[in-house]
């Protein structure tokens, strides 16, 4: 004779749970009523539940905006004298209520995954803090060696913040829109997340750099280091997703995969829509590191020249094309 | 110095200093003397002018290059014509060119012999009395007087400089001594008082060579001219001394010990808040062989810069250092239609010497008209000194594969530190 039943949201979020345990539940917006609703467009005595034969029957008592059953393929499925069953969820008002049984089968445990402990590590306010001061310093060290003049380190202090305060602002909206969308909006969390993954961008933009110097032209390794920062792209966002957002593992990785694909898609996009027809200036790498960072053995003078051979095959090659 | 280059065809002024013996002169040419025009089918107007002088009796007409070169390179679009001194006009066919002397035959067709100039037998002496003759854009015939002053030094080509007020609209027209021979042809002019001629010696080669086997298509004869020419200017450059010369602090660079290659330097010393103390030797050969209006080749520039730190950290010289180095441009105008996009390659690289580690750069394009002829771009950048930095860059424009990479090798094992 007990019975379960929940206010939720239109996002199936539980917002109030009743447990009642006798034969006849009423339901409705006056004060009289087992369970109260304050919906507008609920009937002061709206509904009422019945046990009956071992079933729960439900009883529409003539409403005004009448009671429906939550059916994906007919909406406008009156549900009264409906015989309630596990799980069902019903439309009065603009409310949504679901009706459970003491035996209803819940869903398995979650374990925690590991990176619900790499998450907890990153927003404790050490690692949050630390996180914020490297990407700090880092942005500060990047403004000191862009700037062609001497700079004082107020300048460089007040830039390297202003940047580190935009790069906040991604966090903090995925938090307000995971908020907004009736989820937690674990701001901690996706501030150490970010600023950690910014951290690494950094740090892969060093290896790229180490790279390019210290490797020919055509290298495999300078295609790899550049997939990269796609790679920390996608991390970011994906776990931005897992701790704002309720969804499935399949729906995240689509998510995730989606704003990456679009973002450098879109960027690649964009620089070859902008790209000249004819491009009369050489295209080169020209990334040199001090002597601190030179790691690789250096070529011969003849193997350079000698390896320059293919330019000039691929000169006459792509006029050939063009004819 | 290219800049001051004027090809002068498309100017118009003119000054006249009529001297009894010019007018004399100019009364027993006036004739053979014509007004070459280019004519654009389409449009049906002329697109360029020039001057001409009629050398055989036949109907050979000698003029610059770089007046009918639009024809050259697109005989469809255009025809060339000529304007007499009666005022009659009639076609021309191209029959030869000399790209690297800016020389070209036309041809017009006559009935009966006509009058031509001849072409002098021995070159003039300096101090001698010339006459420059052209006809400027809708001005008629005019004569100049001036005096030859021998070849023009620091010169790869043989062009004679012609001091007098040669003015513009005149490419092509005859250079005359007093008994009236042809001397030189009006090629460019340099400002005040300084022009430059063709000497009539390329001429009467071009002309002879025609007799004997007139090209069958002007575009192979002008690319086997380039390629000649360039086989001959690199193979001057490689096998001249290249003299070791120090740059900066620490820096040898080689300077090629050839006239033609003049070299400019400059530093930053004076400036007390500079970052970086930088020198800077440019060296360069200021003569380019022009193709078309957008296409010039045959030009060299190499440009040496040591670097040093004051006061700074490795990391950040390194930065700026970088962004010295990131925007290296071909040293000839070409654009899509005469030329491919640059193909590049980078690598670390040490000479035999184990002295010096670059990184370098080296970058080509190829001719879309003038098969075998690339132009080439080479950078080098020191990375083995935390203070100081060598860079190393030249292009070369219009040159052949194995001329470009002797020339790369050679350049790059004679880069040092001192």
């Amino acid at each position: 004779m007990e019975i379960i039943i929940e206010e939720i949201s239109r996002g199936q979020k539980l917002l109030h749970r009743h447990q009642l345990n006798k034969s006849t539940v009423r339901i409705g917006r006056d004060y009289n009523n087992d369970i109260i609703l304050s919906d507008p467009h609920i009937c002061p005595q709206h509904l009422d539940i019945n046990f009956n034969d071992g079933v729960w029957t439900l009883t529409d008592k003539n409403t005004i905006n009448g009671t429906f059953l939550e059916n994906a393929s007919n909406k406008k499925q009156s549900a009264n004298q409906h015989i309630i069953e596990d799980g069902d969820i019903i439309n009065l008002g603009k409310s949504q209520l679901r009706i459970v049984f003491r035996d209803h089968k819940v869903a398995p445990t979650v374990p925690f995954s590991a990176f619900e402990n790499l998450i907890d590590l990153l927003r404790s306010p050490i690692a949050l803090t630390l996180s914020i001061a490297i990407f700090i310093m880092v942005a500060g060290g990047v403004f000191y060696l862009n700037n062609p003049i001497e700079s004082n380190l107020s300048q460089l202090l007040v830039s390297a913040i202003g940047m580190s305060l935009l790069f906040g602002v991604w966090p903090a909206a995925v938090a307000l829109v995971s908020h907004l969308t009736k989820n937690d909006a674990r701001v901690m969390a996706q501030l150490g997340v970010s600023f950690a993954l910014f951290n690494l961008m950094w740090l892969s933009d060093l290896l790229e750099n180490i790279v390019a110097f210290n490797t020919a032209s055509h290298s495999v390794m300078l295609i790899l280091i550049n997939l990269v920062p796609i790679a920390l792209t996608f991390t970011l966002l994906w776990l931005n997703s897992y701790i704002g957002f309720h969804m499935t593992a399949k729906r995240r990785m689509v998510t995730a995969l989606g704003l990456t694909v679009l973002l450098f898609g879109g960027g690649y996009l964009v620089q070859y829509s902008n790209k000249p027809e004819f491009d009369p200036h050489p295209n080169y790498n020209a990334t040199i590191m001090d002597p601190s960072f030179l790691l690789a053995p250096s070529s011969s003078v003849d193997d350079f020249v000698e390896q320059s051979k293919q330019l000039f095959i691929d000169a006459e090659k792509s006029i050939q094309e063009e004819e | 110095m290219k800049a001051i280059f004027t090809l002068f065809f498309i100017l118009v002024s003119f000054t006249s200093h009529a001297a009894e013996q010019a007018e004399e002169i100019f009364a027993q040419l006036t004739s053979s003397l014509y007004q070459i025009k280019l004519i654009d089918k389409a449009s049906g107007e002329k697109s360029s002018i020039g001057s001409g002088f009629q050398i055989s009796s036949d109907g050979m007409i000698a003029t610059n290059y770089h007046v009918i070169s639009s024809y050259a390179r697109h005989p469809t679009k255009y025809r060339i014509e000529y304007l007499d001194n009666l005022g009659n006009t009639g076609e021309l066919t191209l029959k030869s060119v000399d790209v690297i002397n800016d020389l070209a035959l036309v041809e017009r067709e006559v009935t009966a012999p006509m009058d031509y100039f001849l072409l002098s037998k021995s070159s003039p002496q300096k101090g001698e009395k010339l006459f420059s003759l052209g006809n400027p854009h809708d001005l008629g015939m005019i004569v100049v007087p001036g005096t030859y002053n021998g070849l023009k030094k620091e010169s790869f080509s043989d062009r004679i400089h012609f001091t007098g007020s040669i003015n513009s609209g005149m490419s092509g027209g005859p250079v005359v001594n007093k008994d009236a021979e042809v001397v030189g042809i009006n090629v460019a002019t340099s400002g005040n008082q300084i022009g430059f001629l063709v000497p009539h010696g390329k001429l009467i080669k071009l002309y002879a060579e025609f007799k004997k086997s007139p090209p069958a298509d002007i575009k192979k004869q002008m690319a086997s001219q380039l390629l000649a020419s360039q086989n001959e200017l690199m193979s001057t450059l490689l096998n001249s001394p290249w003299q070791p010369k120090q740059l900066g602090a620490n820096g040898i660079i080689p300077i090629i010990d050839v006239p033609f290659i003049r070299c400019w330097g400059d530093s930053n010393t004076d400036k007390s808040d500079a970052l970086i103390l930088a020198a800077v030797a440019n060296c360069s050969l200021d003569e380019d062989t022009y193709l078309a209006a957008n296409l010039f080749t045959g030009n060299i520039e190499i440009e040496f810069k040591h670097m040093q730190a004051k006061e700074l950290s490795d990391s950040k010289f390194y930065h700026l250092y970088q962004q010295q180095i990131a925007r290296a441009g071909a040293g000839n105008r070409a654009g899509k239609g005469d030329v491919s996009e640059f193909q590049c390659q980078h690598d670390l690289t040490t000479p035999q010497n184990n002295n010096m580690t670059s990184k370098s750069i080296f970058c080509t394009r190829a001719y879309k008209d003038f098969p075998k002829l690339f132009d080439v771009l080479y950078l080098g950048a020191s990375v083995d000194k935390g203070q100081q930095a060598l860079v190393s860059h030249f292009t070369i424009a219009g040159v052949s594969q194995k001329n470009a990479m002797a020339f790369t090798h050679k350049f790059m094992e004679a880069v040092s530190w001192k």
